[in-house]
């Protein structure tokens, strides 16, 4: 197990990392953002970490915060910015701003590296660290799904008039989902660059959009859980499929292609399915048709109080 | 016959115009609903009173009006603090959450009054707040709390929906066609829940196209047609008057606005709920 770890080690961070990267858009997804402000805040995170670590040698907790602040302040503003913007124009606006990011990153002079990068990003982060931070967020969205959180997040996805109707403020869910995106995504990014102890343009190009995209698709856009399942595949998949060689990219478009066409919820929403059509009761023959199918003792008895 | 009584109303409109471009769907109309009270109100589609309703539920911006709840004007205040100070809706369409069981979907209307130390022990029990166990009762939805909405019959699913608006325990009840595709057995049960509600002292904004129902149901009744009032007072007297029945059952009184075919059906019903409410008559 541990030669095993060892030898895993860089995918093992790479699998967190893109699990984070991925749940900074999954988590817009569920509310119904169609936004990749995290692919621009894992740019700030990535940038923000490297230079607050080469230039002051601080602890890899506040080079790393230093970027999620940046990021989650950002994400408010862009927020703002693009309060009346949705669908496909909201994506769009959201793809300019990670652009943006990667040209700042070019011309940036000095404190970006310009087209090199920046390179002796050394700091004290391990592995260990990686998973600890990974399983708080963890945690800290599977509280969010589920409940009366989980649910009045359905409800601005599934119906923004509705969450409305029944007292949620959905402008100001679209705006934390902005800054929650945004802290995750630099949180991804910073760690990165400071395990890696470099970053470059490239690393924050529009591969990444490509990739967490990728990984929502198949694994489901509706649960963390989701999101961690095409992390695992999309990370793990590259050293099984070496043996196709330079097929590789066409394996993964087929993958996907399939995955949008036949699991439009993902590996998890198929397997979510099966496991409701499991343990479903079969329907009383006339239940359906009764109009005063009702028992309340048995309502009663099937709600348990908590008392506020 | 009876006029309601002179009691506060909790919830007024006065002058609430709301126009799309040229279009005037709602045109200056005064409501008012006091507690224990069903204001039903009556018009062919098109009429505006689905967009009344969503312009009392501040969904839609206004023209011009004012709006107000226990005397206190809320008319720049935004709809998601509606629910919260006691104003609760059904829509015209059935809007269950596809994803959530029948008993979520009813936790949905009284999520706003959990405080959030409970939602985290929601989450150690499942369990639920008794609002939710009584609009459930009410509604008599507890054989379907684990089913999803698609596996619903059409009548059940509304009566969801009705559950999920008590489960916000409103003092203001907003209700846009609860009983539309239910069967006479559904409507008449929907129809009792109702009165047992105004009897409780909820305030009732009922919008429906059954004429019998609303004659039975309501204690006022408001008529509309083009946005604008045309008729408000006693069910029979309403359903009576010459505009109401131009206007709703497109029966030709004089050069009026035409456009509405005779709805046949609609009229023998008005025939029968005026035979029977002659007989209400002389048993008082």
């Amino acid at each position: 197990m541990n030669a095993w770890f060892v030898s895993h080690q860089v995918l093992v961070q790479s699998t967190l990392i893109s699990l984070l990267l991925a749940l900074s858009i999954q988590v817009p997804l569920r509310a119904g953002v169609f936004s990749f402000a995290g692919i621009g805040s894992y740019a700030i995170g990535a940038y923000a970490a490297a230079i607050v670590t080469i230039r002051l040698q601080v602890a890899p907790v506040f080079a790393i915060g230093a970027g999620v602040v940046i990021a989650a302040v950002a994400g408010y503003l862009l927020a703002l910015l693009v309060a009346r913007l949705s669908g496909l124009y909201l994506g769009m606006a959201t793809i300019a701003f990670a652009l943006f990011l990667g040209v700042v990153a070019v011309n940036g002079g000095e404190l970006t590296g310009g087209a090199t990068g920046l390179y002796g990003a050394i700091s004290t982060l391990t592995t260990g660290h990686v998973v600890a931070i990974t399983v708080v967020v963890v945690l800290l969205l599977v509280v969010n799904e589920r409940g009366a959180f989980g649910r009045r997040i359905d409800a601005v996805r599934e119906d923004p008039q509705l969450a409305v109707s029944l007292g949620v403020d959905v402008g100001r869910v679209r705006r934390r989902v902005f800054v929650v995106s945004g802290a995750l995504g630099a949180c991804a990014g910073g760690m990165n660059s400071l395990l890696r102890t470099t970053v470059s343009p490239e690393t924050i190009g529009f591969q990444l959009v490509v990739t967490a995209l990728t990984m929502i698709i198949v694994g489901g856009a509706l649960s963390w859980a989701g999101a961690a399942i095409g992390a695992v595949i999309f990370t793990w998949l590259p050293s099984v499929l070496q043996v196709v060689g330079d097929w590789q990219p066409v394996v993964y478009g087929v993958l996907v292609a399939l995955a949008a066409i036949y699991m439009p919820t993902g590996l998890l929403g198929v397997a979510q399915s099966a496991w409701r059509r499991a343990r479903r009761r079969p329907l009383p023959a006339d239940d359906r048709e009764r109009p005063d199918g009702d028992d309340p003792e048995r309502a009663l008895a099937a709600l348990q109080e908590v008392r506020p | 016959m009876t006029t309601a009584p002179a009691r506060t109303a909790v919830l007024t409109t006065s002058d609430v115009a709301v126009h799309f471009g040229g279009i005037k769907a709602v045109d200056g109309v005064d409501l008012g609903i006091a507690p224990g009270e069903i204001l039903g109100i009556l018009g062919p589609n098109g009429s505006g009173k689905s967009t009344l309703l969503a312009a009392v539920t501040r969904l839609v911006p206004l023209t011009r009006g004012r709006l107000s709840l226990d005397g206190t004007d809320y008319t720049g205040s935004p709809a998601y603090r509606l629910a919260r100070r006691g104003i609760a809706r059904t829509f015209q369409t059935v809007r269950l959450l596809p994803d959530l069981t029948v008993l979520e979907n009813v936790q949905l209307g009284a999520d706003l009054h959990l405080p959030r130390a409970s939602r985290l022990r929601e989450l150690l029990r499942r369990g639920a707040v008794p609002e939710v166990a009584e609009a459930v009762e009410r509604t008599g939805i507890g054989d379907a709390l684990d089913r999803r909405p698609g596996e619903l019959s059409y009548g059940t699913a509304r009566r969801v929906e009705i559950a999920r608006a008590l489960a916000a325990g409103p003092r203001v009840l907003l209700l846009d066609e609860p009983t539309a595709g239910m069967n006479q057995p559904e409507r008449r049960e929907v129809a009792g829940l109702l009165r047992r509600l105004r009897d409780e002292g909820l305030a009732q904004l009922l919008v429906e196209h059954d004429v019998q129902m609303m004659v039975d149901t309501c204690d006022r009744l408001l008529a509309m047609n083009q946005g604008v009032r045309i008729a408000e007072g006693a069910p029979t007297d309403v359903v009576e008057d010459a505009g109401v029945q131009s206007a709703y059952l497109g029966r030709p009184s004089g050069p009026q606005q035409g456009g509405f075919a005779p709805v046949e059906p609609q009229q023998s019903h008005l025939a029968a709920t005026r035979e029977r409410e002659a007989g209400r008559a002389a048993d008082r």
